[in-house]
């Protein structure tokens, strides 16, 4: 098993008696690219917050770099999430809300570092509206902002294109390209086929809690589709 | 079920007769004490009651603790069904002594701080059973309670001594210090016996009954969703 | 919250006879119970923001420990306590006919450590019923048995306070609420990463 990186050894994860994810078992090498598919409930968005160290699982354990993200404060500022919330505060302004996290991840340089967060996503023009008066796009490319602004290594994206116009999406495109070159390991869910295909080197496939497939992947959105495909039924 | 000889062929019959005992210790063996008269006969069930009451919700505490250390379900079971006897034992207390305090102290209830505590420690552990039973936060429940487990128990003292000190000029409760009679302490150990032999009987039998409800629902759960698993 | 407070005032003011001794038994009562009251309301607030914007999350991968996010919680609470008690006090000595006396300083006191105890304790509890489905029921009917000792030591510590007495009467009182605040705030750090985990 390797020591850096993140490794999901045999996790299974009960809400009541209702298993979200059955014995999983994942290691993700740095710099890899995952996309992570399967149909709806297929335990996709719980295996992210387990990963992240929202969720503590049932059995098992989640491993970055060795350390567990519930216990270890290192293992989870490698981390950064974009979750189908925002995680951002309503009241606050877009600048507020970044200075929030500057300080709970005590960064350097804070105020440079929100420049640039702001400046990459395209929001340098509203950065003092609160974020009540934000659309959704602009909401979502917010939150980007914030998962990056620690530069975490490893970047956990749950549906990440969802609500974005077409010039929003190439620029998300762009910019986990430019990720990925860097070496950042990036874990996606996403059903948007034509944005996930070019970038992922890695193909995992959930169904009802279980693992059914793990390999190396590169092609189209069409072969993503075919791929996928036999694990599309059983809808929970 | 697994069948269990001790529990299920010895343990009711045996639970029956020192019931019986304790009866008979209470009512005929014990002596009349001389300034209460026969109204403090009471007391060999309202003292074991109380004393199991605590012993229920430290089994709450040590469940909970456990549960949320090693996450085993038979722990938030120990502690679910020991918080339900607590509060039954609890509540024989909360009966017993209005109903031996009229004759005594000529009124049902006094805020005096035995019985005061008894209250407060009550209100807790029921307030833990509706959080049980209303609580249905998509099974985070066992672990919201035995936080609430935990805080309860530790209160406890808390509330003993701040009951204390507000009304330390309330004291009617009859103290520990108390002497006894040594048959009144036989007849107190026998009842003491009885109603830990009850506590114990009630304990397993109503973790058992948990044991089947999980099963059932479980069971509800995969023809609803026709999953198998 | 302020308000509110002042409104229970007026409900107790009209629900008992008051004038005189009557002032004295039950004034400490009338005033710790709307204190308690507004701080119910302000605790159902206390998680608010980020079960709605569901910011809890990021709370919880940051990398400091848990129980910072408990401190922040509950100074925040105890401010915003203690600011309606200075507010409501004013309101109280008038209707209650207080004259101002050598009383303030330890009446001060005595708001802070019961505050201190309130909120060490309604912070908790506020966070864990932030997740339950019936969480404006359930946090007043889990969280007051549990405050009972203190605010029996604040009824108490206040009453002795409005009638100038300052000796050894008052000083177990304020030692009780003391160990409370101490043992919950004690507590919660342990606890508070159970209670907002998933």
């Amino acid at each position: 098993m390797p020591d850096d990186g993140l490794v999901i050894e045999n996790t299974s994860k009960l809400f009541a008696s209702f298993a979200a994810l059955q014995s999983v078992h994942l290691c993700i090498e740095r710099g890899q690219f995952v996309l992570l598919a399967g149909a709806n409930g297929a335990g996709k968005s719980t295996l992210l917050r387990l990963m992240a160290g929202i969720s503590r699982p049932s059995s098992g354990r989640v491993l970055i770099d060795g350390k567990d993200p519930q216990r270890d404060a290192t293992a989870r500022s490698a981390i950064g999430f974009l979750s189908h919330h925002t995680l951002l505060y309503d009241d606050l302004s877009a600048e507020e809300n970044l200075g929030f996290f500057a300080r709970i991840y005590a960064l350097k340089n804070p105020q440079q570092k929100i420049d640039e967060a702001l400046k990459q996503v395209g929001l340098s023009s509203h950065r003092h509206r609160r974020l009540r008066t934000f659309s959704r796009g602009m909401r979502q490319r917010l939150a980007l902002a914030r998962a990056t602004l620690h530069q975490p290594v490893i970047l956990l994206l749950d549906e990440p294109f969802t609500g974005l116009d077409q010039p929003a999406r190439t620029a998300l495109s762009e910019q986990l390209c430019e990720l990925k070159q860097a070496g950042h390991t990036c874990i996606m869910v996403t059903h948007n086929l034509e944005e996930g295909a070019p970038l992922a080197n890695r193909l995992v496939v959930l169904r009802k809690g279980c693992l059914c497939h793990d390999q190396a992947w590169e092609g189209s959105a069409a072969d993503l589709s075919a791929t996928c495909a036999p694990f599309w039924d059983g809808l929970r | 079920m697994k069948k269990n000889i001790l529990v299920d062929k010895i343990m009711p019959p045996l639970v029956c007769i020192s019931m019986l005992m304790a009866l008979a210790a209470a009512l005929l063996y014990a002596p009349t004490e001389k300034v209460m008269g026969d109204t403090q006969r009471i007391f060999y069930f309202h003292v074991p009651a109380a004393i199991s009451a605590f012993i229920c919700f430290f089994l709450v505490f040590i469940g909970s603790i456990q549960y949320l250390r090693t996450r085993y379900a038979h722990w938030d079971r120990l502690a679910r069904c020991a918080a339900e006897l607590g509060v039954l034992f609890g509540l024989i207390v909360l009966v017993t002594g209005p109903l031996w305090a009229k004759p005594i102290w000529g009124v049902y209830w006094r805020w005096e701080p035995r019985l005061t505590s008894m209250l407060i420690a009550f209100s807790i552990y029921v307030a833990y059973l509706m959080l049980r039973t209303q609580g249905a936060s998509g099974g985070q429940t066992p672990r919201i309670a035995s936080v609430l487990g935990i805080v309860a128990f530790i209160n406890v003292p808390l509330v003993h001594y701040s009951v204390d000190l507000w009304a330390a000029d309330q004291q009617l409760h009859p103290q520990r210090n108390v002497d006894l009679q040594p048959e009144m302490l036989y007849a107190l150990y026998v009842c003491f016996a009885a109603f830990f032999l009850l506590l114990a009987l009630l304990l397993r039998r109503r973790i058992e009954l948990a044991k089947i409800e999980e099963a059932v629902e479980k069971m509800r759960q995969r023809l609803a969703t026709g999953m198998d698993y | 919250m302020s308000f509110f407070s002042l409104l229970v005032l007026l409900v107790f003011n009209f629900s008992f006879e008051l004038g005189g001794a009557a002032l004295h038994e039950i004034g400490p009562g009338v005033l710790w119970s709307a204190f308690v009251f507004a701080c119910l309301l302000g605790l159902n607030r206390s998680f608010a923001d980020e079960r709605e914007n569901h910011s809890l999350d990021a709370l919880l991968m940051a990398p400091g420990d848990r129980g910072a996010i408990y401190l922040g919680k509950m100074a925040a609470n105890l401010i915003f306590l203690l600011a309606v008690e200075l507010i409501c006090l004013p309101f109280f000595a008038l209707f209650f006919n207080l004259s101002p006396g050598f009383f303030i300083l330890p009446l001060l006191g005595v708001l802070v450590l019961g505050s201190a105890c309130l909120s060490a304790a309604g912070t908790l509890f506020a966070a864990l019923s932030s997740t339950m489905r019936l969480r404006e029921l359930l946090l007043p009917l889990l969280l007051l048995p549990i405050i009972l000792p203190a605010l029996i030591s604040c009824v108490k510590a206040t009453g002795l306070v409005l009638d100038n007495q300052f000796g050894p009467a008052l000083y177990p009182h304020l030692k009780m609420l003391a160990v409370y605040a101490i043992v919950f705030v004690t507590l919660s750090l342990m606890l508070f990463e159970y209670a907002i985990e998933e």
